[in-house]
Order: C-alpha cells, then structure tokens, then sequence
C-alpha cells in the first residue's frame, strides 16, 4: 500500500477516535477539535466575521505555509472528508474516467465560492459551514454516523447480554449504549447523498470543483517547492491522466497543474516507465494557473457574498442587541452555557456539530430557522430532549472557534443559559391537586420553591429566578404529557464576551453555587409567601 | 386493618408457642440462635455507619437470617443523585459496602447494587461504585433502557395495575432496601417505600396518571424487600430529595423487615422541616399501614435501640 493511502488511513483513524472522544467526562490527550482547527477556511472566515484572530486556529495558518512547500498535499494526506470521499468514488464511482467533460470552467466555481463565502464573513455573517471541509465531514461523522452506530452497537448488545449474564460479565450485561438523536438530519444526508453521488461525474468531484478549502489551499500551492517532475524516460503513453484523481496533468505530461495537484503520488506508481517522481525543485514546466483573468467574475462571487450578509443583516431574526426592544428573539432560542453574544457567537459558529456530538444529555440540537438564516444549524439547548448538565461543561471545551467560551466547571455553573416559568394550567399540582412536585425533586440548584397555598390541596411549585440556571432538567423530567408545564426560555440569560460569569452572576444577584458539597445550615421554617398558610406543613406531609 | 392485626398477632402468638414448645422438647441441645428466636421488629442502632450497620443486624439476627448460602441478592440503595455523602441525598456508601460484606459472609452467590438514577449513572452511582470497588466483583450499575425492565402485572394494586420492574428484581431471591432517610417534596419523605420507585422503568405515570402515594403503595405490595436498612447516618431533614438542605448528622441505622414498620419510625425519629411528624402524617406509610402491607403503629411494636 501506498504510503499516502497509509497516511491517509492514519489520519481518518485519529479524527474518528477525537470525534469519539468528544464526550463527557472529556478525556483526551490532544484537543478532540484538531482537525476542524486545521481547515484554512475556518480560520480565514472566522477571522474576517469574528473580526479577530483566533488563536487555536494558527494552526491552520501554519498549514497554509507549509502549503506553499509541500502544496496541496493537505487534501490526500490529512483531510478526512478527502478519504471519504475517495471511499465512495471507489464503491459508486464510474470505471470510466469522464473527467475530461467538465471544462476548466467548472474548477473555477470553488474559488468563487471560496470569494463568495469570504464576501460573506466580510459583511459579519459565517456561511462556513456551506464550504467548510472540515465543518461538515464532522456533522456527517458525528451527527450521522455516530447516531446510527450507536443504534446498531445498542442492538448488538441486546443480542449479546444474555450470553454475557450466562458467562456472568455485568461489565457487557449491563452495558448500556445511549442512542444520540439529531434534528435536521435531511440537511446533512441530501447533502452528502449529493456529495458523494457525484462520484459517477468524477473523482474527487468535491475537491476538484466545490471546495472551498482547497481553493484556499490551490491559491497557496500554484508553485510549491515539492513538485511533481516528468524525466525523459517518459513515453506519453498517457496512462498517468486518467488515474489522476484531480485531474491535475494536462494534455502534455510533462506538465502539472500544481494547484490542482494534491501530492497523491498516483501518477508516479501508475507511470509504467518510471518517469514520475515528486522531488523539491524550482525546475520542470508549471502549466498557467487556471483561474488568471477571471478576477471579474471572483470580484462578482465576493460582493455576493457581501450582498447575503447584507440581506442577512435586515432579518427579522437578526438580533443585534440583545436587550433592546424591538427584536424577535423565539423562545426556543436557548444558547449553550457560555455562548457569546449572539451576533459574535453566529460569527463565530461554524456549525460543525462538535458541541451536540460531545453533549452526554443529547440536549444540544442544531437549529432550524428560528434564528434567520445567520442561525441555521447552530446549536441550542432543547430541555424536553435532555438536560443541561449542571456538572458538564464539554461543549464549552470542544468549540474550535470559541464560539462557546472556555469555563471550568465551576464557571460554568455561572453561565445561565435562561429561566424556567410554570405553566400553571398544565401543571398537576396546580391545576389538577395532584402529588408530583418532579421539578422539585430534580432541580439542581433548589430553584423550585413548594408552598402551600389556599384552595389547593397540595404543595405547589414556584420558580425562585435567581436560583434558576435554565439547565431544564424540570422540563426534562415533567410527566406531564406532549408540552412540559414547566418550560425553559433563554430569558435572562448571561452572554459574556469576556470576563468571569460568576462574578458577573453574583453582581447580577444570582444564587447558582451548588450548594451540596458542604453542610450548610438552612432556617428550619422556610420563608412564607404570599398566600401561603400560616404554620405551614412541610412540603408532602398531611396533617 | 383490625382483622390484618389480629391474623398477625395471632400467628406471632403461634410461631411463639410452637418454638416455646419444641425448645422446652429439645433443652440445651438445640442452637442459641434458635432459643433466642423471636426477634425485635424494629433494630435502631447508633454509631459509625459501618459498625452501627452491623449491630443493627446483629440485632434482628444477622444477615444469614435473610441471605440464605447460594442466594441471588439485589440490593436497593438511593444512587439518584449526585451530590455525594455530605449531602444526605444518596446512600452513604459505607452502609452499602457493609451491607454487601454481610451478605457475602452469608454466602449469597450473586449480589447486585442497583438503582434507576435521576442522572446521569456515571454521576450518581460512583461513590457507592467505588466503595464496593473491593470486592472487585462490579455489582453496581444504575440501569435506564427498556431492556432491563419487564413488565408485571400488579394483583393486589388500585391503581397502578402493571409496571415495568427491573429483571435482576425477578430473577433474585432477596431483596434488601438500603433507602437514605430524606425529606421528599411530594411525599413527605423518601424512605424504602418510596425507594421502591428506583425498581421500575416508568416513573412518570405514578405521578400523572395515578395517585403517587397510592400507587407506591400498589408498588410495594409486589416489591416487597425481606429486609429494610435505612441510612440515617445523616438525614436531609428539609428541601429533600434532590437538597441542598439542612442535613441532620444521626449517626443512625434503622432495621426492620417491616418496610412500613421502618420507615414510620425513621419518620418519628428524626425532625423534619424543624418539626415532628407522625407516620400517619406520610400518606403512604398511612395508606400502607391500612392495607396491611406493615405497621405503622411502632408504639405497639418491639423496638430494640443499641450503641456502638
């Protein structure tokens, strides 16, 4: 086997185990978002949108000189929406190489939507996550693969456990697998149903003609110093053209399209002279750059993309402060503890899913069009699917972009991520005298206050606002049927660009330390609210 | 209820009578254990939480008077919540761990440690996790999908006529609760009735569809523990069960094989919300004690208090 095949293998080996490792608790020696640093796109355009460097995304910088040694070598040694997709040329792809019918035109395309999606980021909304390489083989891994093996590893588990109890091994009996469920799953397959169907058009038809990384990579990699050269030996028997998967060697061998070129070496092992070698020289014929003489149309594709985020920008969904009146912000809208502002945050986010693979609760979920367009796939907190765990912080870990900022764990306990209100003609002790109190039980922070009032049998609930974190675990847990009776919304939520949530928290007034860890002395009468009954039962209690 | 007492008082008198008989037929020779048969209903022991396990079980006669060798135990502790010993809300994981070294000198041939969490399991269950870590036997699991639970039918229920119950439950021959004592905002308190909720699958429907109290008590007519030992070494005596709230260090241990019995005395004992509450104050020690599932009249019982 080749030894870029090895690589490459390597390479999507240790992006599957970091994508894996996206979880909680967060084990990992290395950082679980690597890969989704390395892409050159992420970097520029976030840079652009978020008008500021990034400082985890350098690493992509560094890929772009190395880049200008080694050209595109990125795309068929490392990039693992590259293999992908080479795995599904070889399982759908043509036997007959049809490449020659897409004219040089078609190549082009991606360096408009590379100038497209820049333009974008220019004018402050990311569409990385349309081009992004990176970006989207993570959603397609983590969002969709990762779901349906789980589903299947669960079934086998449940053909496995009772040979495990046979041969008592509690470890597999009682192994249980939780089955990740994402919305907008559509989007991600009718987008890699297209991807890879192109496989029948040609090989590598996403690399070669779509994205926009690799044409970032192309601008860096028009003469590198690590080029493929053609010797005498060489009879033009032409063998080395159709196996090229880039279709990156013209008419004349001699020549290579260095941009085009991603280092794959098949030419060489092809070449039945042996005249193909890949060696550091400044010699050897360069083919003209495709794209020369086209700015006009690349000038086009950018002022579109200013253009969108233009048009963006006059959404009804556009939030550009957050406090004012005026703005539509939908109640389903609640962000991940330590999301930015939402405008930086969008910025920022690249929709790459690495938050809702690594949440142990299933509970952040990309968006639909609640939030605009600027906001579709972005992540949000959904309380009835699962909640916030007060003692996770993993996706404030694995942002590559920090979109979601860093937080220890006890920071993030500071990070409010809304406030939950009772629907009181839902909820079975107020409405219907009923012992349920579920919200109680499981609130972590003791933001459910039960006081007995007149006329109604039972304790009732009341949310006490500043103990509240938004996590959800009360609309999580509610028993009552289709919508909870207690309900999350991002409503006095903290949004920090910089500087500690807690202290922030405490000068808000909030109450949100967990307080079990000590002993502490509570009174013993709890405080009397208005229409509670004097000398009051304890909460559960008859009389 | 008066009939349910009378059959039990009537078959105490008679178990009595019968062992009075054959001792006085067979003298000296026969073991002390035997001779001495007769045990108190209700064993309240106070010190530190292992030993103080221990003594209470010594008290009702030992572990081998309910783990018999070759026995398949479950053992039920609290395991929902996170918040580890300090706060009172799970099972003190010493009390589990003695708990489980009695049951193996008896010479059970499996044990298990199980709960339904409210969390997340890895969060939950890993104190008591690691206090059994020593018997290197991995015994504690806290079990969420379907798979391990089957669904029963409940006869003697009013409500809550069939449930889904964990399989490990149907398959042991013991069953021993290990509750934590703690206050419960719809319950009043959460004991080892109460506890018998972390058996089943679907909670939610007791607390919708049903009467909650009523239908703990529909579940415990058919999950019905040989042996209850409640955790009192600390009490969350106010904002139970998920706390934080005022703990109440006890340092006590309450056996019984009475779960009725048990839990209203650990109710009498202890203060709750800076108050005293009768048993007949929790709806479903009341509603039990009617349905003769135990008593909750510990006055007229045969309680026996030790120190260590």
């Amino acid at each position: 086997m080749a030894v870029q095949r090895i690589v490459q293998i390597a390479s999507l080996c240790l992006f599957l185990v970091l994508l894996f490792l996206a979880a909680f608790p967060l084990v990992s020696p290395i950082a679980v978002d690597l890969f989704l640093r390395l892409d050159p796109l992420v970097f520029l355009a976030t840079w652009l949108c978020a008008r500021s460097i990034i400082p985890d995304l350098m690493v992509a910088a560094l890929l772009l000189v190395f880049t200008l040694i080694l050209g595109r070598f990125f795309c068929a040694w490392l990039c693992p929406m590259g293999i992908t997709i080479d795995v599904a040329d070889r399982l759908i792809g043509k036997k007959v190489n049809p490449e020659k019918q897409f004219s040089r035109a078609l190549s082009n395309f991606k360096y408009l939507f590379l100038a497209f999606i820049l333009g974008a980021a220019a004018g402050g909304i990311s569409l990385v996550f349309l081009g992004s390489p990176l970006s989207l083989i993570t959603r397609f891994y983590g969002l969709l693969v990762f779901p349906v093996l789980s589903l299947l590893a669960s079934l086998g588990l449940n053909v496995t456990r009772p040979l495990a109890e046979a041969f008592d091994v509690p470890a597999l009996a009682y192994a249980e697998i939780n089955i990740p469920r994402y919305a907008l799953q559509w989007f991600t397959v009718l987008l890699f149903t297209a991807i890879f169907a192109c496989a029948v058009l040609s090989p590598r038809f996403w690399c070669r003609y779509l994205c926009p990384a690799g044409a970032l990579f192309a601008v860096f990699s028009r003469r590198p110093f690590l080029r493929r050269q053609v010797n005498r030996a060489c009879t033009r028997c032409g063998a080395c053209q159709p196996a090229c998967p880039m279709g990156a060697i013209p008419e004349n061998p001699f020549q290579t399209e260095h941009s085009e070129c991603i280092v794959c070496q098949k030419c060489v092992h092809v070449c039945p002279a042996g005249a193909i070698s890949f060696t550091f020289s400044s010699a050897g014929t360069v083919s003209e750059s495709v794209f020369s003489g086209q700015r006009r149309a690349l000038i086009w594709s950018g002022l579109a993309g200013v253009g969108a985020a233009i048009v963006s920008l006059t959404s009804l969904k556009t939030i550009p402060l957050a406090q004012s009146s005026g703005y539509l912000i939908d109640p389903v809208v609640i962000r991940p503890p330590g999301a930015l502002p939402e405008m930086e945050f969008l910025a920022r986010c690249i929709r790459c899913g690495e938050c809702m693979k690594a949440c142990p609760t299933n509970t952040l979920q990309p968006l639909g069009l609640k939030a605009g367009l600027a906001g579709f796939f972005s992540p949000v907190i959904t309380p009835r699917r699962g909640p916030c765990e007060p003692l996770c912080n993993v996706c404030t870990q694995v942002c590559p972009t920090d979109a979601i900022r860093s937080l220890t764990p006890d920071e993030k306990i500071w990070a409010k991520v809304g406030t939950a209100y009772i629907i009181k003609h839902k909820c079975l002790a107020w409405e219907y005298d009923q012992e349920c109190l579920i919200c109680d039980e499981v609130c972590p922070t003791n933001a459910i206050e039960l006081k007995r009032i007149d006329n109604i049998n039972v304790a009732v609930p009341f949310v006490e606002e500043r103990k509240c974190s938004g996590c959800g675990f009360c609309e999580f847990q509610c028993p009552v049927q289709a919508g909870s009776a207690i309900v999350v919304e991002p409503m006095h939520a903290v949004r920090l660009a910089s500087g500690s949530y807690r202290k922030k928290g405490r000068e808000m007034g909030l109450l949100l330390e967990i307080q079990a860890r000590e002993k502490q002395e509570t009174p013993s009468a709890p405080a009397l609210g208005p229409g509670q009954k004097f000398n009051a039962l304890p909460p559960g209690f008859t009389e | 209820m008066r009939r349910m007492l009378d059959r039990r008082q009537f078959l105490k008198t008679s178990i009595m009578s019968a062992m009075w008989l054959t001792a006085g037929g067979a003298g000296p020779g026969l073991p002390k254990k035997l001779i001495a048969a007769g045990y108190p209903d209700i064993a309240i022991a106070v010190g530190k939480p292992e030993q103080a396990t221990g003594a209470a079980l010594d008290v009702l006669g030992g572990m081998q008077r309910f783990v018999k060798p070759g026995d398949k135990v479950l053992i039920k502790p609290n395991m929902s919540f996170p918040g580890g010993v300090l706060s009172a809300t799970t099972t003190n994981p010493e009390v589990v761990r003695e708990v489980v070294t009695m049951c193996k000198r008896s010479g059970a041939s499996s044990i298990r440690v199980l709960d339904h969490p409210l969390r997340r399991d890895e969060l939950c269950i890993e104190g008591v996790r690691e206090a059994c870590r020593i018997f290197n036997d991995d015994m504690v699991h806290g079990l969420y999908k379907k798979d391990f639970f089957k669904a029963v039918s409940i006869p003697d229920a009013e409500q809550l006529k069939e449930t889904r119950v964990m399989r490990d439950y149907l398959d042991s021959d013991v069953l021993i609760a290990v509750p934590v004592a703690k206050t419960h905002g719809s319950t009043g308190v959460s004991l080892s009735m109460k506890g018998m909720m972390g058996l089943v699958l679907n909670r939610s429907v007791m607390h919708w569809k049903y009467d909650l109290s009523t239908s703990i008590v529909d579940l415990c007519t058919l999950l019905k523990p040989a042996l209850v030992i409640i955790d009192a070494s600390r009490v969350l005596s106010t904002n139970g069960p998920g706390g934080p709230g005022k703990v109440l260090d006890m340092n006590t241990i309450i056996a019984s094989t009475d779960m009725v019995a048990a839990d209203a005395q650990a109710v009498r004992m202890f203060e709750w919300y800076g108050r005293r509450m009768q048993p007949r104050q929790v709806k479903h020690i009341e509603l039990a004690h009617q349905r003769g599932l135990g008593r909750m009249d510990i006055e007229n019982l045969m309680v026996k208090r030790v120190q260590v």
